[in-house]
């Protein structure tokens, strides 16, 4: 463990639209096996700052280091902006995300979806992604599913298969945005279950989720987020279990 | 009959004038299309004004005065250059701008501009999602555009663009004001000779009806296989 880099690694992320300061300096660093979960209210700037990591959305200053190799900026017309697109390509490759809206590509079957990536980004041989896609959708219990289209599974059924597809790219970190906020209360038993999983089997994680019982059981890190900052942050028992910050007390108030 | 024995063989090249002028400004107004989309959706204002100046004109112009524009303009611009050329440096040029050409690049200039409406409209009707996924999962630009964006594009793109196609098929008649011998105008030509204008122009204008059927269920098999995955039920 002593020289492995640390999978991801953000500091100081500041962000805003307009007027409004959305994120206010924040870091967190994702070490092997972590799984960190991010909660907070609609507008605490949780789903923007993972969004930040990846660079779908683009921070106004900050660092983004995946693997050791940390992403360069310059400052643009435009704004605070990646200097060499080729290195963000190469560091999204290595963090898969899960959508809330699973964005698997409706024209394409289950299984095209999960083989996409692998032969187009990582150039494996179209063979070998397809025995290691059936292995995952086997996995995520839709290897039957595997020719259908997007449009005729269910949701909790595509937030699975786009489970698959995020694993089909063997990331470094996987960054699930609100994965379960979509679906309907009885199919978010499924995607949580998957999702478990992975976390005991070790994988990196970063979720945004309002689920506190799976936040609960397994994360490593739990970060309360208030208005683009920290309000509060450390192990599940004592950020959920015994929270400080009375914003946070009163944030839980309906789970207990 | 005798008279249709004799224009036969006329009419069938005319015909086939018509179809090379149609396809050939059908790529040429694609690909213009395609560029002119991209433009108004980039954030360069250069790009994106050259590309609103181009549809702006050609939408309000009417396609003969483009022609005629486009012909005779040119060749007289052309003329201007080589007779400057000649007298500067004793270069005894002279370029002809050939009908076939100027007939294929106005149609394709013209319809470019409607194609490119077309193409914009169906790419921000894709969503962002879709794109969003094929950028976070590390496709470059490229990948996106070929694998995500414009399979998706084209499902709301086709019915626009069978459409536009119907209209330029026809707009091809007006390639003759240019001196081009289309099937029009072998009809034109046939009816004045003989006296029977509802045979030749019956003839052309089930010609262009035939063309138009074919060409209506070739659309809408492309419409099918975009569709693929969209509409519910078996592929």
């Amino acid at each position: 463990m002593a020289d492995t880099p640390i999978p991801l690694e953000v500091r100081n992320i500041h962000k805003s639209f307009g007027d409004n300061h959305v994120l206010k300096g924040l870091s967190l660093e994702a070490r092997k096996g972590d799984v960190i979960t991010l909660i907070g209210s609609s507008g605490s700037g949780k789903s923007t700052f993972l969004r930040c990591m990846n660079l779908l959305e683009q921070p106004d200053s900050g660092d983004i280091i995946v693997h050791g190799e940390p992403i360069t900026f310059k400052q643009t017309r435009h704004g605070y902006e990646p200097s060499d697109w080729k290195q963000v390509v190469r560091m999204r490759a290595k963090l898969s995300m899960v959508f809330q809206n699973f964005n698997l590509w409706s024209h394409m079957t289950l299984l095209e979806n999960v083989i996409e990536a692998p032969i187009q980004v990582l150039g494996k041989p179209k063979a070998v992604a397809v025995q290691h896609a059936m292995e995952l959708l086997d996995r995520v219990g839709l290897a039957e599913r595997a020719h259908y289209y997007p449009a005729q599974m269910s949701g909790g059924q595509q937030q699975r298969g786009a489970i698959a597809r995020a694993l089909a790219m063997d990331p470094e970190v996987m960054l699930f945005d609100e994965p379960t906020s979509a679906l309907d209360p009885e199919l978010v038993g499924d995607v949580l279950k998957v999702m478990r999983d992975l976390a005991e089997e070790g994988r990196t994680m970063i979720v945004v989720t309002h689920e506190m019982a799976f936040a609960h059981d397994v994360s490593s890190q739990v970060i309360y987020l208030h208005q683009g900052e920290v309000e509060e942050a450390g192990p599940p028992d004592q950020v959920l279990g015994n929270p400080s910050s009375p914003r946070l007390k009163q944030f839980l108030a309906p789970n207990r | 009959m005798t008279d249709l024995m004799q224009y036969g063989p006329r009419l069938f090249e005319g015909a086939m004038l018509t179809i090379a002028v149609a396809l050939l400004s059908l790529l040429l107004s694609l690909l213009l299309g395609l560029l002119t989309a991209s433009a108004k959706m980039s954030r360069n204002r250069l790009i994106h004004g050259i590309a609103t100046l181009y549809t702006t004109i050609i939408r309000g112009v009417p396609d003969l005065v483009m022609m005629f524009l486009l012909f005779f303009g040119a060749q007289i611009g052309l003329n201007m250059i080589t007779d400057l050329l000649y007298e500067l440096y004793g270069w005894d040029l002279y370029i002809e701008i050939n009908s076939f050409v100027a007939g294929v690049v106005t149609i394709g200039l013209i319809f470019g501009a409607y194609m490119g409406e077309t193409f914009r409209g169906a790419f921000l009707a894709v969503d962002r999602g879709q794109i969003e996924a094929g950028r976070a999962y590390g496709m470059n630009h490229g990948q996106v555009f070929r694998r995500i964006r414009f399979p998706q594009m084209m499902r709301h793109a086709l019915p626009g663009l069978s459409n536009n196609w119907m209209v330029l098929l026809k707009t091809t008649a007006l390639v003759s004001v240019i001196g081009l011998t289309d099937m029009v105008r072998v009809a034109e030509e046939a009816s004045k000779q003989t006296d029977q204008p509802f045979l030749f122009l019956g003839i052309v204008a089930l010609v262009y009806l035939a063309i138009a059927s074919v060409s209506e269920w070739g659309f809408s098999r492309l419409q099918e296989r975009y569709d693929t995955g969209f509409v519910g039920g078996e592929d």
